[in-house]
C-alpha cells in the first residue's frame, strides 16, 4: 500500500528505527521516506510513538546505528543544534517559546544560525555587526508579517494569547530556515478559524519549498493538508497513503478513527473477551 | 538610560575624586568597585545564561593569585636537580596573566558542566572553589599556604627602566577601578546585545528550543564562562595590588554570596543592577559601621536584603524601570529591559 511517491527525491529516510525505554518499546523497526515538497503526516493514537520519532530526528533523543539519514547525512548521533545546521527544525507539542523575550527577539533568537559576527568583532563594535544585526531585524520583521504577528512585534512572547504563541513557535522554527521542517501538534488547543488559517499558512510554507512533517490529532487539517499521511499505532507502521486512502483503511479505522457503530460493537466484544 | 544620562554618570564617577577628599571614603569606593567589577561578571552568567555559580569567587582568587606570582616570581622544584625559576614581571603583564588564567579556568568549568544545569552546576562550581582553597592552602611551595603572599607589588603601568607610573595612592587606584569597571560594563553590555548574547538569554529561557534552531549550547555556556572568569580574574587582580596581600582566605564562600546578593538585590540579568546592587551592599557595611554597632550592623543588612527580594524580587533596576516606564509614558525601550 506504498504511496506512489510521484518520483520526487526521498529527503529524509527513516530505515529500521527502533528505540526502547527500559522494557517498553516505543518504535519497532519503523521505516518510512518523506518526499522533497511535500506534507506528510504522521498520525496514530496516544502512545503510538510519533514524538518520539520527532525526538530522535531531530536528536533530542539520541539513537546509535544509522537508522536516520536525511539528504544522505546520518543524523544519528548528532547534538540538535547540529541537525538544525543540517536543515532539520522542529517544534514542540508543548508550546515552547522564548517567554521572556520580546517577539522579535523569539525570531532574532531564531534566525542564530544566519549571524555570523565573530566575538572580537562584537566586542570591537565592528560596523559589519551593526549591519548584520539591522538586517537580521529586517528578516524578523518579515517572518513576522508572513505569520500575521507584525502587531506584537514588541509583547513578549509569554504574554501573547495562545494562538498567537503557537504561530510564533512556527515562526521561530522558521527563521532557522529549515528545509525540513517538523510540526509537533502544531493546532492543538486552536479554535476552527485558527486552524484554517493556520492550514493556509501551512500551504505558504511549502511553496517557500519547505518540506513539511505534521504530527497531529486534528482529523480535518491532517486530511485536508497532508500530500501522504502514515500512521503508527503502537510502535510500528500500520499503513501509509494518500489521504483518502487512509480514510478507507479498516485497519486504520480500527485502530484509530473506530467510531463506526460496528466496530464500536465489535471492539466492545473484543474488551469484553480480553 | 539614554546617552545622556549614561555621560552624566560617568563624569560623576570620574568627578569623585576631585572633592571627596577623604581617604577612607575613596577606599571603600575602590573596594566596592572591585567587588562591582566581580558582580558583573558572576551576572553574566547568572543573569544571562541562568547558571547560578557558587564559586565564582574561584575566578576572583585565581586572578588574584596569578596575578601576584607573575609579579613577584615564583620557583617551583620539579625535580631534585631542577628548579624551575619564573623571574618577576611588570604588574601589568602579570594582571593579563592572570585575566587568561582564570579565563582558562572558565572555560574548564564550562567545558566540564557541558550537561550539567541548574544545581549540578551549583554544585560543580563550589566543588572547584573548595578545590581551589585547598589548593592555595596547602601547595606552600607556591603560594605560601596560610602564610599569604604579601609584598606585592602595586600596579604599574609601562616598560621597567624607560616609564613607569606606579599606582600607590588611593586616587590613581580609583581610576584604575573605574576604568576597568567601564571595559568589563563595556565589554559585557556588547556581548549580551549581540547574537551571542541572545544564544545565551536562549540558553536561559528555553534550552530544548534554542537547541532545536541551531543555537549550539554548550558554546555558548563556555563563552559566557570564560568571559565571566576572565573579568572576575581582573577584579582579582585588582585586588591584590591594591591590597597588597592575598592569602587562601581570599576564596571563602562569603565572598560569593556577596557578589549573588549584589547581582540578585540589583536585579540580574540586567547591565545596571549588578552596579546597583555592588553600591548598595558594597558601600552599606563601611557606612553603618558609624551609626550602629557590629551586631546591629548585621542585622540591619540582612532585613535590607530580606526586604529588596520580598518587595522587589525581580531586583532593584527592573522594578525602577517598569514604574518609569508606567509613570512616564513608555518611552522606548532600552536594550536593558528588553534582555
Amino acid at each position: 500500500m506504498s504511496a506512489a511517491p510521484r518520483s520526487r527525491e526521498v529527503v529524509l529516510d527513516i530505515d529500521r528505527l527502533t528505540i526502547g525505554f527500559g522494557g517498553l518499546v516505543a518504535l519497532a523497526n519503523v521505516s518510512f521516506d518523506v518526499y522533497e515538497g511535500e506534507i506528510a503526516s504522521l498520525i496514530g493514537p496516544n502512545g503510538a510513538g510519533k514524538t518520539t520519532a520527532f525526538n530522535a530526528i531531530t536528536g533530542f533523543l539520541s539513537v546509535s546505528g544509522d537508522s536516520i539519514r536525511y539528504r544522505g547525512k546520518r543524523l544519528n548521533g548528532l547534538r540538535p543544534n547540529q541537525i538544525a545546521d543540517l536543515g532539520v527544525v522542529r517544534t514542540f507539542q508543548k508550546t515552547s517559546v522564548f517567554a521572556a523575550n520580546t517577539v522579535t527577539d523569539n525570531i532574532m533568537i531564531g534566525l542564530h544560525r544566519h549571524a555570523g559576527a565573530r566575538l572580537w568583532e562584537i566586542l570591537l563594535a565592528r560596523p559589519r555587526v551593526r549591519d548584520e544585526e539591522s538586517r537580521l531585524r529586517a528578516q524578523a520583521g518579515e517572518i513576522l508579517e508572513m505569520m500575521g504577528l507584525s502587531a506584537h512585534a514588541e509583547e513578549l512572547g509569554g504574554a501573547l494569547p495562545y494562538g498567537e504563541q503557537r504561530l510564533l513557535e512556527v515562526a521561530v522554527a522558521l527563521a532557522a530556515k529549515p528545509t525540513l521542517l517538523l510540526l509537533d501538534e502544531p493546532v492543538s488547543g486552536m479554535n476552527p478559524s485558527e486552524t484554517a488559517r493556520f492550514m493556509a499558512m501551512l500551504g505558504r510554507i511549502r511553496a517557500g519549498g519547505i518540506t513539511i512533517l505534521l504530527v497531529e490529532h486534528d482529523m480535518r487539517m491532517v486530511m485536508g493538508v497532508s500530500d501522504r499521511v502514515i500512521v503508527l499505532n503502537q510502535g510500528a507502521i500500520i499503513a501509509e497513503g494518500a489521504p483518502e486512502e487512509i480514510q478507507r483503511n479498516p485497519e486504520v479505522i480500527r485502530a484509530y478513527l473506530g467510531h463506526g457503530a460496528d466496530k464500536r460493537r465489535a471492539s466492545k466484544r473484543e474488551a469484553g473477551r480480553a | 538610560m539614554n546617552r545622556w544620562a549614561t555621560g552624566l554618570w560617568v563624569g560623576f564617577l570620574f568627578s569623585i575624586p576631585l572633592w571627596m577628599t577623604d581617604q577612607y571614603y575613596l577606599h571603600i569606593l575602590i573596594v566596592a568597585g572591585i567587588f562591582i567589577i566581580a558582580a558583573m561578571s558572576l551576572n553574566l552568567l547568572l543573569g544571562y545564561t541562568g547558571q547560578l555559580s557558587l564559586g565564582h569567587v574561584a575566578f576572583f582568587g585565581i586572578g588574584g593569585y596569578t596575578s601576584a606570582l607573575v609579579s613577584l616570581g615564583f620557583d617551583l622544584e620539579l625535580t631534585d636537580s631542577y628548579t624551575f625559576v619564573f623571574p618577576a614581571q611588570p604588574v601589568w603583564i602579570a594582571f593579563l596573566a592572570g585575566i587568561v588564567v582564570a579565563g582558562f579556568f572558565g572555560w574548564l568549568i564550562g567545558k566540564i558542566s557541558f550537561k550539567v544545569r541548574g544545581a549540578y552546576f551549583v554544585i560543580v562550581t563550589i566543588s572547584f572553589a573548595e578545590v581551589v582553597r585547598l589548593v592555595a592552602l596547602n601547595w606552600i611551595d607556591l603560594t605560601e599556604g596560610p602564610m599569604a603572599l604579601n609584598n606585592i607589588p602595586p600596579f604599574t603601568l609601562g616598560v621597567p627602566g624607560l616609564w613607569e607610573l606606579t599606582f600607590w595612592r588611593k586616587i590613581p587606584n580609583y581610576y584604575l577601578v573605574l576604568v576597568t569597571c567601564i571595559l568589563s560594563y563595556v565589554v559585557i553590555a556588547r556581548l549580551v546585545g549581540s547574537r551571542l548574547g541572545r544564544a545565551m538569554i536562549a540558553l536561559r529561557e528555553n534550552e530544548p528550543l534554542a537547541a532545536s534552531v541551531g543555537v549550539d549550547v554548550t558554546r555558548s555556556l563556555v563563552l559566557a564562562a570564560v568571559v565571566s572568569a576572565a573579568i572576575a580574574g581582573a577584579a582579582g587582580g585588582l585586588y591584590t595590588h591594591y591590597i597588597r596581600i592575598i592569602d587562601p582566605d581570599v576564596f571563602l564562600f562569603i565572598y560569593t554570596v556577596t557578589m549573588v546578593i549584589m547581582v540578585v538585590t540589583g536585579g540580574k540579568g540586567t547591565l545596571a543592577g549588578p552596579i546597583v546592587g555592588g553600591l548598595i551592599f558594597g558601600i552599606l557595611p563601611e557606612a553603618l559601621r558609624e551609626v550602629a554597632s557590629p551586631e546591629m550592623q548585621w542585622v540591619i543588612y540582612g532585613v535590607l536584603m530580606i526586604l529588596i527580594v520580598y518587595f522587589l524580587p525581580d531586583g532593584i533596576v527592573p522594578a525602577v524601570s517598569s514604574w518609569w516606564k508606567e509613570r512616564f509614558d513608555a518611552p522606548p525601550k532600552t536594550g536593558e529591559e528588553r534582555a
